[in-house]
């Protein structure tokens, strides 16, 4: 296997906060491949989107401590000056955000911002960069791609606006493109849609693409892998078949058992959820971080002992040797593989 | 934007006639009889009457009113009670004065609001902010005439460098207008530098903290570019309107600086007509300062069409 575009290992992330310090992040580690889509799932608080911001070092440095590592083709960017890192932002690393009415600046015309985006990284004409915009318009979707450059963001639609943004993040060809809940502000239609444009430029240009969300529809729509953040950690990782098909943690089951099924009449009419919040990562439990919200919590050390992210067994089978591996990190899953067999896929959805 | 501006200056036209009656209303409901005033202890009665139909004060206040109003449509403001002379021309005697010293702070007073306040909300809570904030604070609490007269103390007393105080025309003695210009802007300035420094440092900080700032970033700018076209561009606005209120009030004359530093400006003419019950006078003055308001608040908003796109129409 040659050597992925992002290796992201032991990443942590401490925050100063007017409650004392908070462990936003703690040791998280995955890698993403040339043209590969890894989704990142959690809610809301689970550090997802703080991990990326950390990488690119978009955090307020004055309240955030970032240690690991993160490799893009070799070169750590934790630890880059900050010129060298500067120009990987935007260039080697492209971002779209969530949120498309803010995200804009509104007093700026599109095209204006583009070609800054495209100046700040290649030294060409102003007239050229501007072609090079309305071109990447063009590709993203916007009618008349010449007229929309001068056009202000609030004079765009919500969708329109995202399709900037992406043409924004695509302007200096990233290999990596990090979308940090880019379809959640967005109505379906026009999730869809993003989707279906982010397939294709993914597609055309081999980019590797991390999808921050904590929409598992998306997550069925586009990811090759998935890993599953809970307060701050990697609880669950693999292809995208294994941990929607076959979750092993008990929080992947829960977020998969709170999807609403329209092909299925439930008796009760109610909507799954997993009671309770997420911990606040200032005030983190010593056990296993879901532990006081498990529904399983069949083991002592729950309560006690950080269960490590392990390869997870399947009946019969031992380890699985298929790359990547399917790993989560919860105590239930060992104490329950040997009975569990084949009904693992099963047992994920409660009763 | 054609409609837009006709429609903005049609309102402020309402609210100039507006004031108009307001002005008029309030200084001839000020007790006191300016003709008495005008002619001292001794009078007889026939002298009084003569005044008082010549100023046209014995006839009805709402005759009065439209008289004034009338004659002051072509820019007639009447004849001051005092020394007989055409109210226009007292007042632009002493514009050229309140409108140097009004600049003349606003300059300072940029000068320091715009760094002070954006080092300030670059380095939240840091020694610079707090430095910043603590300045702010004197400047706006202490009093200016005060801080007027520590200068003078200082520069004109015991260095010598300044004169105490005066006026002369920049044409006539470029230098001596300078060294006039100085202390009167420095103390106007740092107080409105005071107030401006706050509000530079909550837009900026206000800024910094946008979406679209961390967009600018994930670029890729460099830090300069974001600051100055994310950042600063953005701040503008708030800025723009607090910048605006200020100039108005400097060019309303600042009553206290004036004289403390014997310049011969709009606020002293005020002042004095309000002593001496100059009806004339006093009205022509408070009508400026309303048209001042209007015509600066008319820019402000015009200014804000061109920096930020979302307002046009």
């Amino acid at each position: 296997m040659t050597a992925p575009l992002l290796e992201v290992d032991d990443l942590c992330v401490r925050l100063r906060t007017p409650r004392g310090p908070a462990a936003v992040v703690n040791g998280l580690s995955y890698t993403v491949g040339e043209g590969e889509t890894v989704a990142v799932v959690g809610e809301s608080g689970s550090g997802k989107s703080v991990s990326v911001l950390a990488l690119l070092g978009l955090l307020p440095t004055r309240s955030a401590t970032v240690t690991g590592r993160a490799l893009l083709r070799g070169e750590d960017l934790l630890t880059l000056p900050d010129d060298r890192l500067r120009r990987i932002r935007g260039a080697g690393v492209g971002m779209v955000f969530q949120d498309p009415m803010t995200s804009l600046n509104p007093v700026l015309t599109v095209g204006r911002q583009l070609v800054e985006g495209i100046r700040a990284h290649a030294d060409v004409p102003r007239p050229a960069a501007r072609d090079r915009a309305a071109e990447l318009l063009g590709e993203v979707g916007l009618p008349d791609p010449r007229r929309a450059l001068d056009r202000y963001p609030h004079e765009l639609s919500g969708g329109m606006r995202q399709r900037v943004m992406i043409a924004i993040a695509l302007s200096n060809s990233p290999s990596l493109l990090i979308a940090d809940e880019a379809t959640t502000a967005l109505d379906v239609t026009v999730q869809a849609q993003i989707l279906e444009l982010v397939e294709r430029l993914q597609r055309d240009h081999g980019t590797g693409v991390v999808w921050i969300t904590h929409d598992l529809g998306v997550v069925a729509g586009i990811a090759d892998r998935v890993l599953v953040m809970y307060g701050g950690r990697c609880v669950e990782d693999g292809t995208a078949d294994d941990v929607l098909e076959r979750p092993a943690h008990p929080y992947t089951r829960g977020l998969l058992g709170a999807l609403p099924d329209l092909a299925l009449d439930r008796d009760d009419g109610e909507l799954a959820t997993v009671p309770g919040t997420p911990p606040p990562p200032t005030d983190l439990p010593e056990g296993c971080v879901f532990w006081p919200r498990c529904p399983v919590r069949g083991d002592p050390r729950c309560e006690t002992e950080q269960p490590p992210l392990a390869p997870v067994l399947r009946g019969g089978h031992g380890h699985d040797r298929r790359e990547p591996p399917h790993r989560a990190a919860t105590w239930c899953g060992e104490d329950e593989a040997p009975a569990r067999g084949s009904g693992a896929a099963a047992a994920g959805r409660a009763p | 934007m054609t409609g837009y501006l006709l429609r903005r200056t049609g309102q402020s036209a309402v609210v100039l006639a507006g004031v108009s009656v307001i002005v008029f209303a309030l200084v001839h409901l000020v007790p006191g009889d300016p003709v008495r005033l005008a002619l001292g202890t001794r009078f007889d009665q026939a002298t009084y009457d003569a005044l008082l139909a010549r100023s046209g004060l014995d006839q009805p206040l709402v005759q009065q009113f439209f008289g004034w109003a009338g004659r002051a449509l072509t820019g007639d403001l009447g004849v001051s009670f005092r020394s007989g002379d055409p109210v226009t021309l007292l007042i632009l005697e002493r514009l050229p004065a309140t409108v140097t010293l009004a600049f003349a702070s606003l300059l300072v007073a940029l000068l320091i609001a715009v760094p002070l306040g954006t080092v300030s909300a670059l380095r939240p809570r840091t020694v610079v902010d707090r430095a910043a904030t603590v300045f702010s604070q004197f400047g706006i609490s202490v009093p200016d005439f005060w801080m007027g007269i520590v200068l003078i103390l200082v520069f004109a007393g015991t260095l010598g460098w300044l004169p105490t105080g005066g006026y002369v025309p920049l044409g006539e003695d470029p230098l001596g207008w300078l060294q006039r210009l100085i202390m009167p802007a420095v103390v106007t300035g740092v107080v409105s530098g005071s107030v401006i420094t706050r509000f530079v440092r909550s837009s900026v900080l206000e800024a910094l903290g946008s979406d679209h700032v961390r967009t600018a970033e994930a670029k890729g700018l460099p830090r300069r570019q974001v600051l100055t076209w994310h950042v600063l561009r953005n701040a503008l606005l708030p800025l723009v309107t607090v910048t605006g209120v200020q100039l108005a009030y400097l060019l309303s004359g600042v009553v206290v600086v004036e004289i403390v530093f014997a310049w011969p400006g709009l606020g002293q003419l005020a002042l004095q007509s309000v002593q001496a019950r100059d009806y004339p006078v006093l009205q022509g003055a408070i009508l400026l300062f309303a048209l001042v308001f209007l015509v600066i608040n008319l820019l402000v908003d015009l200014l804000y069409t061109a920096i930020d796109p979302r307002i046009r129409r």
